[in-house]
């Protein structure tokens, strides 16, 4: 019905849109996501062909609608397809509605324009679209400003449909609503516009997730990640479309909000999301990936969208003759955490000993797709682990200081000097006190929450990708565990740390996990999204976690 | 937002006309005893057409135009600034004083001022100026003292939006005084309004001066382009009016535009709406 | 309650009217006679009209007495009498107020249309080359005082090229009638219509140019251009009927000056308006006749006032539940 092509908008010299490749097929509900600056109100706006009425701007590719392009055609011609063919509805701010003319007259304004009707049949045509979007008859001659949110909302959207056009914009449809008008309007959209070919333009993801059945996300002027709704919201691959998702609170996923690194920022050349991506390599910063057709989806990252960091296949374990890992089978993204969730003696440490080479195991793993061998010195700066008991694992002869900069010594980075100030720095990423009398300290000075500080910072001062944190909190206060889990939380969000968490309390991994993988008797039963398995878990002992699982009450 | 007056109303192109010409004003009024003789002498040369020794020639009583004219601006400009000042100062110090104080005695204030501005002032202060005919100083209180209203309101609103907003709140739970906020913020964030109130009361200030000598009933021994006018227009029938009567007028619109260019200026400025950059 | 502030603040203009004309003269040095009349009038004046006069307006009285007397013989109609002009103040102002409408009227209506016509198109093309050459051309405008407009037009049109005549508003003792008169009246119309229109336009220019802008950057703008409506309607029914709010506010404040901005184009062209009058009686020194004069404009601007309040509350819709 409308197929956009390589569409690029500025203003000045500021770069809005470049290249973006979009269609909408008849009868689709097509969203477009994305942040405020991202340039969704500008897409919107280059189909109607508004935009060009700011004089800096200008506009190039192609937009094709019923085979013709709108970009060659002249203000008259595109006057008359403007309403009639392609109307918009506008996001209610500012006076979306002109203050100073009925409701009425407003809807009737474009049906007496273009489709050359009486007064009085426009009249009538009007007033029946006013009330099929539920806006009450007193509303009907009422100024703009008489009516609520919810009913001038309705009005422009009734406005919309005024000329039966064939494709339907929505620009931040229901944004302006509070959110049990939000619902209602969702409803009549949805009723409405069956029929239409629709372009949901929003920030609100639970706008797209309620009316379209396709839906792209916009960053930085391009498309980033293109599918089929229900696959993006439930797997996104992109870093961006994943943040967004991370960052949007509502009632479906339960860990923890997060954000983005730094943020949104014009991109001369490259990706144009790689200055806030934690998994960039050389090429992202120097070419622009194209969308591409991966599998079910439409994605534009050089590497392929969001990373299979580690991959563990068949691995298994046996002590003697006792098989503590069953040919375990399990996959980390970049960038994310999996909870490992089992009662003790399932094997869960018993398998990240394995995967850190402190066991000798049967299987395969894979580290950013190569296979991993021996493990090397490469493979640790990568892979880090803090393990159950902190106390332990710290000697007690040696200080803070010693303590972290030990990994730095081993592996002999940089000078004396540049290692001290890697890890005074470190220390204050993981909010410790970075001074000669703390680096002086010795474990026995420390509190347990010091202590897992002070273990996490001596993980990370080799800036490794993947933390697997076995049981990091079992040894401290429920106040104390809050903060380091948050610690973690906040890491992951600023470095793309992954993390395979590994616990025995569901609730903890509830938190923490974007995936969640439950481990019996050295097997997994079970494997999958958050969310998912726990308002839909499949096997019994799962179940079970889940019904024991502590509550308030 | 901050904005940076000064530096955008170099740039802007009526700003730019204003700020040379009124410099030119200035100048020319500061050099004034400099090149021209004294404008009230009489000689018994009169109706002279323009020449080296009388660059505009001499009126009906020998007097020489050109250094009337001169001293016609010191005239205008002393109202000008006058008036730009005293009803500037009037409407600051009501507007604020009401805003900042409230109660009854804004009530009264804002009473006062609403009523004021549906007064025909111009025919007021004709009528007040037939009775008393006054001097030069006498008439910038009188023109001023029908004249603060406008600024005294937009002061008041601005000083209401401004007591409001979140960095006097801001201030005030940091624990400054009173005192301490109107001349830490509240002053130099009116600054701006108090400059546009201060060009158009000045504007109004020079129209009305040469409106009130043109017909003739202000101080008959000031010099100025109103009455320069006002006697010239008596010999239409001659072609002197080129050189006496088309020079003060001119002059005259000219230093109204001066006000006219930077207030309007001024105010594109302050409003960001109105200004390009953000298009 | 907005309506209820707007009738006390015209009550008080009012009674800042009255009390100042009431007490001008009074206030002055001499007895209130000397100072109503002047001292070359009561030299003429008999002894038995002094008396008269004193008792007409009650000038033995005490002040209070007075100012209720003054209120009273207000509300007759009574506004003073002219010895000059040997007549009731009231009459003689009624029989000049119909050439200073006619002159206020007419180029209040030129300029707000030509005003609002030219700041539409004006702002809608913004920044380009024809908004440039409108915005600078109405502001050199804006510098020329009345006086000065009207002079230029009379030494241009009326001096040098001859094409109108230099003053009145018709030609004396001509014995004509009909089309004739109203042909004559016309001609010593236009260049004091003008001036003023000259003068007047540029402020309702600007106003308009500045709404305009900052209306189309509304969205219901927007709107409209998506309708598919034509450049035209976008322009008039939608950018323009919202930014004619502040210009009919404006119009009606206006009327005041408008009237004194008549006053001076009247002095010039001899126009025998009531600024003409208030000129003469000054160079007379008839106080009587400027007295009244300034109450009938002052109750004519109030009225103008009350009416364009009245007329906003159609043009805006948002205002209406404001009362």
């Amino acid at each position: 019905m409308l197929k956009i092509k390589d569409l690029r908008v500025s203003y000045g010299k500021l770069k809005v849109l470049k290249g973006v490749n979009l269609e909408i097929k008849e009868g689709e509900c097509l969203g477009v996501i994305g942040e405020s600056g991202t340039g969704k109100t500008t897409l919107a706006l280059s189909i109607m062909r508004l935009v060009d009425e700011d004089s800096s701007a200008s506009l190039e590719g192609e937009i094709f609608f019923q085979e013709k392009n709108l970009m060659e055609m002249d203000e008259e011609m595109i006057r008359k397809i403007r309403w009639n063919s392609i109307s918009i509805v506008f996001q209610n701010k500012e006076d979306a509605l002109n203050p100073v003319h009925t409701i009425l007259d407003q809807v009737k304004e474009p049906i007496m324009e273009n489709g050359g009707e009486s007064k009085k049949e426009a009249t009538e045509k009007a007033i029946h679209l006013l009330s099929q979007v539920g806006l009450a008859s007193r509303c009907i001659k009422a100024y703009p400003h008489q009516l609520s949110e919810g009913e001038k909302q309705r009005s422009l959207l009734a406005m919309a449909l005024a000329n039966d056009p064939e494709v339907l914009i929505l620009d931040e449809p229901v944004s302006s609503l509070d959110t049990t008008s939000k619902a209602d309007m969702i409803t009549k959209i949805k009723r409405l516009s069956r029929g239409y070919s629709v372009l949901v333009v929003t920030h609100d993801i639970s706008t797209v997730a309620k009316l379209t059945d396709r839906v792209a996300v916009l960053y930085g002027g391009r498309i980033v990640e293109l599918a089929s709704t229900p696959l993006l919201l439930s797997n996104p691959r992109h870093p961006y479309t994943r943040g967004l998702l991370r960052s949007y609170p509502n009632m479906t996923t339960t860990k923890d909000l997060q954000g983005m690194k730094g943020r949104m920022q014009p991109v001369e050349k490259g990706c144009p999301f790689y200055p806030r991506c934690t998994q960039v390599v050389d090429v992202c910063k120097r070419k622009n990936p194209e969308l591409q057709k991966i599998g079910e989806r439409f994605l534009a990252c050089h590497r392929g969208g969001i990373l299979p960091f580690l991959k563990v296949k068949n691995l298994t374990k046996y002590f003697d003759s006792f098989r503590a890992v069953d040919s375990v089978c399990l996959t980390l993204y970049e960038g994310e955490t999996l909870g490992l969730v089992g009662e003790s003696g399932a094997g869960k440490t018993t398998l990240a000993k394995s995967i850190m080479g402190l066991f000798h195991s049967e299987g395969e793993i894979y580290l950013e797709g190569e296979k991993v061998g021996e493990r090397d010195k490469k493979f640790y700066k990568t892979v880090q682990m803090i393990f159950q008991n902190p106390r332990e694992s710290l000697s007690h002869r040696l200080n803070v200081l010693e303590a972290v900069r030990e990994p730095l010594d081993i592996y002999k980075i940089g000078s004396f000097r540049q290692r001290s100030q890697k890890v005074e720095q470190t220390l204050t990423e993981v909010e410790l006190p970075s001074d000669e009398e703390f680096l002086d300290r010795y474990p026995h000075h420390l509190s347990g929450g010091e202590i897992q500080r002070v273990v996490i910072a001596r993980a990370l001062v080799l800036d490794p990708k993947l933390l697997i944190a076995d049981e990091p909190t079992s040894f401290l206060d429920a106040s104390i565990q809050a903060k380091i889990v948050r610690l973690l939380l906040n890491l992951q969000e600023k470095r793309g740390l992954g993390l395979l968490f590994i616990t025995h309390d569901i609730a903890l991994a509830r938190k923490v996990s974007d995936r969640l993988v439950v481990m019996l008797k050295g097997k997994i039963v079970e494997e999958g999204p958050t969310p998912q398995i726990l308002s839909s878990p499949s096997h019994p002992y799962t179940r079970n976690l889940l019904r024991v699982a502590p509550t308030l009450t | 937002m901050h904005i940076k007056y000064w530096e955008e109303l170099k740039k802007d192109t009526f700003g730019k006309i204003g700020l040379v010409l009124f410099l030119f004003f200035i100048v020319i009024v500061l050099i004034a005893p400099f090149i021209t003789r004294d404008p009230q002498v009489q000689t018994a040369l009169v109706f002279e057409a323009p020449s080296l020794e009388h660059l505009l020639g001499t009126n009906d009583v020998g007097q020489d135009i050109w250094s009337r004219l001169v001293w016609g601006a010191r005239t205008s400009l002393l109202v000008a600034i006058g008036v730009g000042m005293l009803s500037t100062f009037l409407g600051a110090l009501i507007g604020a004083s009401a805003a900042l104080i409230g109660g009854w005695y804004e009530e009264i204030a804002m009473r006062i001022i609403d009523a004021f501005l549906v007064i025909p002032t111009v025919i007021l202060l004709i009528l007040v100026a037939a009775f008393i005919r006054p001097s030069i100083w006498l008439l910038i209180v009188l023109i001023s003292f029908l004249r603060w209203q406008g600024g005294a309101r937009i002061i008041r609103s601005q000083t209401l939006s401004l007591k409001e907003s979140v960095h006097i709140s801001a201030a005030k739970s940091f624990g400054a005084s009173r005192f301490y906020i109107l001349f830490r913020h509240i002053i130099p964030d009116l600054a701006p309004i108090l400059v546009v109130s201060f060009i158009y009361s000045a504007r109004m200030a020079v129209f009305m001066e040469a409106g009130l000598a043109f017909i003739g009933i202000t101080d008959p021994s000031v010099v100025s382009w109103g009455k320069m006018m006002h006697h010239a227009l008596n010999f239409y029938y001659l072609d002197i009016w080129k050189w006496w009567l088309l020079p003060a007028g001119m002059a005259l619109s000219a230093l109204i535009l001066v006000f006219a260019f930077l207030g309007y200026s001024l105010e594109k400025i302050m409003d960001p709406r109105l200004r390009k950059s953000n298009a | 309650m907005n309506l209820k502030r707007k009738i006390t603040n015209y009550g008080i203009a009012f009674l800042i009217i009255l009390s100042l004309n009431f007490l001008l003269p009074r206030l002055m040095p001499g007895t209130p006679l000397t100072a109503i009349y002047g001292e070359e009038v009561l030299v003429q004046m008999t002894p038995e009209f002094k008396a008269s006069l004193i008792k007409r307006f009650a000038l033995d009285e005490p002040l209070y007495k007075q100012f209720i007397f003054y209120i009273f013989s207000l509300f007759r109609g009574d506004l003073g009498y002219s010895y000059y002009q040997s007549g009731s103040v009231f009459q003689i102002i009624l029989a000049h107020l119909p050439w200073t409408f006619l002159l206020v009227g007419f180029s209040l209506i030129l300029s707000t249309i030509g005003g609002i016509i030219l700041g539409i198109e004006s702002g809608w093309r913004r920044g380009k080359i024809t908004d440039k050459a409108i915005l600078t051309g109405m502001m050199t405008l804006s510098g020329f005082p009345s006086f000065f407009m009207g002079i230029m037009l009379l030494l241009f049109f009326a001096v040098n090229l001859g094409l109108f005549p230099l003053q009145g508003a018709r030609t004396p003792y001509a014995d004509i009638y009909g089309i004739w008169l109203v042909l004559d009246v016309v001609k010593h119309f236009i260049l004091p219509l003008a001036a003023l229109v000259l003068v007047e336009v540029s402020g309702c220019y600007l106003l308009t140019r500045n709404t305009m802008i900052m209306t189309l950057r509304k969205s219901f703008i927007l709107t409209a251009k998506a309708k598919g409506l034509p450049d035209k309607k976008v322009r008039y029914r939608h950018a323009g009927r919202n930014s004619l709010l502040p210009v009919v506010t404006r119009t009606g404040i206006k009327l005041g000056t408008a009237v004194t901005g008549a006053l001076f184009i009247e002095i010039i062209f001899s126009y025998p308006g009531v600024g003409n009058l208030i000129y003469s009686s000054l160079l007379m020194r008839d106080y009587p006749v400027l007295q009244g004069t300034l109450l009938m404009v002052a109750i004519f601007v109030l009225a103008a006032n009350f009416f364009v309040d009245l007329i906003y509350k159609k043009l805006d819709p948002r205002v209406q539940n404001a009362y």
